[in-house]
């Protein structure tokens, strides 16, 4: 290194023209790619729609999930259903969004989420004879170390749990992330509204499952979830207009 | 003076003679955190290469005009915008993987054996061994990182890249899995005998007694 690097004047040069380029190169990679980026999350989104409509998603997720599933979007207060576009949520940062979000008062947050959407997509799976058989519902809830993302599927009675999944979540592999393991969700097939997960008790019983083992907190935070989900704050008033037949 | 002979031993040399991990002791951080399964450990691997090799590349070009007060944030901003170029491919065309590695891809930036390797050889060394010198140092943390992948993937789930090959008891097989492998401080153990290992066989790597 001479002795003329060390000049003010060259240092600023050097460090001023470095960070043109390093910008310029992060800006383009960023633009460049942010629509296949895109593409992967609502693409992996809709996998996990469609796993938990218990539809086998092909190599297409894309053209399977529009031909199956049906989106629509909720007002949380009324349960009625609203003309936004369901493709204008992001489940992780529309909360953030204080036009169309509320904060939670701690009494009322059970799954931890702080702030929620006051209106939310939810999506329908049909049958065969396009009639809907199942509400898949979006929730989330605080685990041990952070949000889960997830979808819960109800069947069209409101009271009967198809299927459960989670899609992302910072719990402990192996331990709470085992909440993605089908072995586990495939337990919740069947079971009736209101869930309680408890510990290696639940038996036949319609109402219990069991909870991991080795992750109490991630089980009860899944608990939590649900129940917030299915709740009077969340979606309690739209399932209530499905019972009264808001779907026919 | 970049020979055939020197280029090898600056390209194969960290892989075994002088492992960043084994005898520098360094990048242990993500070693820990993403070697619970071998694809993971993979794409961090060509992550971590990469980086190393183009940023060991770049600060070796431009060592001449870097100001020594300020060569530490240099290499950082070279380190830190090829990270971010290397995430945002991951997130663009493997997804999935780059959801599982989240937040180590963005601590490559701070992994010490591409700050180490900067300041230690490209700031004095041609742009070409040093891009050498990068890769080779990327194959060394590969090595130490695929091994102690291979053996918690196998152990701690029973498979290799997902492909089942000790049928699990919980799914009628006869392999209880060693739930200890799952778990990142298993990899302090692994790397531990990985270092024992080499160093019965290349004595000189044991440091003299105080």
């Amino acid at each position: 290194m001479s002795s003329n690097n060390e000049t003010i004047g060259k240092t600023l040069g050097v460090v001023v023209g470095l960070c043109l380029v390093c910008a310029v190169v992060v800006s383009l990679a960023s633009v460049q790619l942010r629509p296949l980026q895109q593409a992967n999350k609502t693409q992996d989104v809709q996998r996990n729609i469609l796993a938990a409509a218990g539809i086998e998603s092909s190599a297409d997720v894309f053209k399977t999930f529009n031909e199956n599933i049906e989106a629509r979007v909720v007002d949380m207060k009324t349960g009625e259903f609203v003309e936004t576009d369901p493709n204008s949520f992001d489940f992780e940062s529309t909360k953030f969004d204080a036009k169309r979000s509320v904060k939670l008062e701690k009494a009322q947050d059970k799954a931890g989420v702080q702030r929620m959407t006051t209106e939310s997509p939810v999506y329908f799976a049909k049958d065969a004879n396009g009639k809907v058989d199942t509400i898949i519902l979006p929730i989330q809830g605080y685990g041990l170390w952070g949000i889960m993302y997830g979808f819960l599927a109800l069947d069209v009675d409101t009271k009967t749990v198809k299927a459960i999944n989670f899609y992302k979540h910072n719990e402990t592999p192996g331990l709470g992330g085992e909440i993605q393991n089908p072995r586990w969700t495939s337990m919740f097939e069947g079971k009736r509204l209101p869930l309680d997960i408890v510990k290696g008790t639940a038996g036949n019983s319609e109402h219990k499952v069991d909870g991991l083992s080795g992750a109490t907190l991630t089980s009860v935070g899944v608990d939590n979830t649900v129940d917030f989900w299915t709740g009077d704050k969340a979606f309690g008033p739209f399932l209530a207009n499905v019972r009264k037949g808001a779907l026919n | 003076m970049a020979n055939a002979k020197e280029m090898k031993e600056v390209l194969f040399g960290p892989v075994f003679a002088n492992n960043p991990i084994a005898l520098q002791v360094l990048g242990i951080c993500s070693a820990l955190a993403v070697t619970s399964s071998l694809k993971n450990a993979l794409i961090m691997s060509i992550a971590l290469t990469l980086v190393c090799a183009f940023s060991s590349l770049f600060i070796s070009m431009i060592r001449n005009h870097i100001p020594s007060s300020v060569r530490i944030i240099v290499q950082m901003t070279i380190i830190a915008s090829l990270v971010i170029v290397v995430d945002q491919t991951l997130q663009a065309f493997v997804y999935a993987t780059a959801k599982e590695l989240s937040v180590f891809v963005g601590l490559i930036i701070t992994n010490c054996i591409v700050m180490g390797r900067a300041e230690a050889y490209a700031m004095k060394t041609p742009p070409l061994m040093s891009f050498l010198d990068g890769i080779g140092n990327g194959l060394g943390y590969s090595v130490v990182l695929l091994t102690v992948a291979f053996i918690r993937e196998l152990g701690g789930s029973g498979t290799l890249f997902g492909i089942e090959i000790l049928p699990l008891i919980s799914e009628g097989g006869w392999y209880q899995p060693m739930g200890l492998l799952i778990l990142p401080p298993s990899s302090f153990f692994i790397i531990g005998f990985f270092i024992w290992v080499l160093r019965t066989y290349k004595k000189d790597q044991v440091e003299a007694k105080a």
